[in-house]
């Protein structure tokens, strides 16, 4: 029950974060940071898939009611949340038996960075490739993924580490 | 069936990603008006092609029918050209009438072209030589205007060469008016930039603002009424306070001046002679 409050609380907090302030940001008008994805790669990894994926619509959704984007976060974040539990199996040799949360205090540094860097890819991939709906001028799109990522990721890895400081 | 349904519980979070896809994939269709029309026109792009197939097997029959329209509208568009030439003849004639009348306006105006050949913009009091003089027709007071505006106004003359005060020179003072409102005050210039001048004497009570053009006022007999300056580009009360003062920004460039023409207007002597035998009666 506790559990479910704190994710609540997350979930809003990351919602509000990323509508009232990130999706203002366009970097040169191409970098939009993706923060609210840090909520499903924090799940913890005993989580089933459907739940996670359910989580992770409702997340995309809501952020798509804010930002007049129906449907195209919820596609990209389920998807994310689908493949979640498959790119951390792929970085990490741990036994998915004992559950934990994935962060840099959990994972190593190395890991878990290559875990949010294959999530982001993912997901900003998906997001803007639907966003952009074809790839007619694939530069523009390509540069738009990869700086969406880079800001995404720096993003991520701020949050965790803020998370660290407080536990 | 037993395993069937083992499959289904087994890998049941495929259809449970497939249906959120698939629901994410219909409202982005249903209510994203980009993706919706590149959906639509990429369909509309198969039918299409079949419509245009199949009218190029039609087309060849309706060959007779096109052709008979075609000879309609050319009857049609001969008669349309008969009465356009028509109307175009009473216009030519009313627009050699509009070219009497300008001409019978400038009648009253001599003009001598002439070619800058000395000039300068940096001293305090600059002058502009022509290469035109007395035995062209330029007398001393006549006024100088290139395309643009104003120049300035003739000083000396020889036979052949004239020497120019340009609106860049103390001693140069041209009436000027607001174009729109008809208040009139002097054009000055007060040094600085080449680009700027100061209208002085506008009346306090006198309707102008920012970016109105200023031009000649006629007053003088230099300058026929009408000629474009400048336009106003600030404003400040003079040091008495009785007037305004106007910051102008020239329209004429002296630092690229080389085509300019000389104006005299014809009867500028009577109105001169009349005008210092008031003086002398004083």
């Amino acid at each position: 029950m506790i559990q479910l409050f704190s994710q609540l609380k997350w979930f809003i907090g990351l919602v509000l974060m990323q509508v009232l302030i990130l999706n203002q940001m366009h970097v040169n008008g191409y970098a939009t940071p993706f923060l609210y994805i840090f909520f499903i790669l924090k799940f913890h990894s005993r989580v089933s898939r459907n739940e996670l994926m359910l989580w992770a619509f409702a997340l995309g959704l809501i952020v798509d009611m804010f930002s007049n984007t129906p449907g195209m976060n919820a596609a990209s974040a389920t998807c994310l949340a689908f493949f979640r539990n498959t790119l951390l199996r792929m970085v990490t040799l741990r036994d998915m038996d004992e559950g934990f949360e994935p962060s840099v205090k959990t994972l190593g540094f190395s890991a878990f960075f290559r875990y949010s860097l294959l999530a982001c890819s993912l997901f900003c991939t998906l997001f803007l490739m639907v966003d952009t709906f074809s790839f007619f001028n694939l530069p523009v799109l390509v540069l738009k993924i990869v700086s969406s990522l880079a800001t995404t990721m720096l993003c991520v890895m701020c949050a965790d580490a803020m998370g660290r400081k407080k536990s | 069936m037993r395993n069937l349904i083992d499959f289904f519980l087994k890998y049941n979070y495929w259809f449970l990603f497939i249906l959120l896809e698939v629901i994410s994939f219909a409202l982005l269709f249903r209510f994203n008006n980009y993706q919706g029309s590149v959906f639509f026109t990429s369909s509309n792009a198969v039918i299409g092609s079949v419509y245009k197939l199949t009218n190029q097997v039609t087309g060849y029959f309706h060959l007779k029918g096109i052709n008979d329209e075609l000879v309609q509208e050319n009857v049609e568009l001969k008669l349309q050209l008969e009465r356009m030439n028509q109307t175009l003849m009473t216009l030519t004639a009313d627009s050699s009438g509009i070219e009497r009348i300008k001409r019978d306006a400038l009648g009253d105006y001599d003009i001598v072209k002439a070619k800058v050949i000395n000039n300068s913009l940096t001293h305090a009091d600059n002058y502009i030589t022509l290469d035109k003089g007395e035995k062209d027709g330029v007398q001393s007071e006549m006024g100088v205007i290139d395309g643009n505006g104003v120049v300035g106004i003739v000083y000396q003359t020889s036979n052949h060469f004239s020497v120019v005060i340009p609106v860049l020179n103390s001693k140069s003072s041209i009436s000027c008016k607001v174009k729109s409102s008809d208040y009139f005050g002097f054009l000055k210039w007060d040094g600085g930039s080449s680009r700027y001048a100061t209208v002085k004497d506008m009346p306090r009570h006198s309707m102008f603002s920012l970016g109105d053009t200023i031009v000649t006022s006629g007053h003088s007999a230099v300058f026929p009424p009408g000629i474009p300056i400048g336009t106003v580009e600030d404003m400040t009360d003079s040091h008495d306070g009785l007037s305004y003062l106007l910051k102008v920004k020239l329209f004429t460039d002296f630092g690229r001046l080389n085509d300019v023409r000389v104006i005299s207007r014809k009867g500028m002597e009577e109105q001169k002679t009349l005008e210092i035998e008031v003086k002398e009666k004083k």
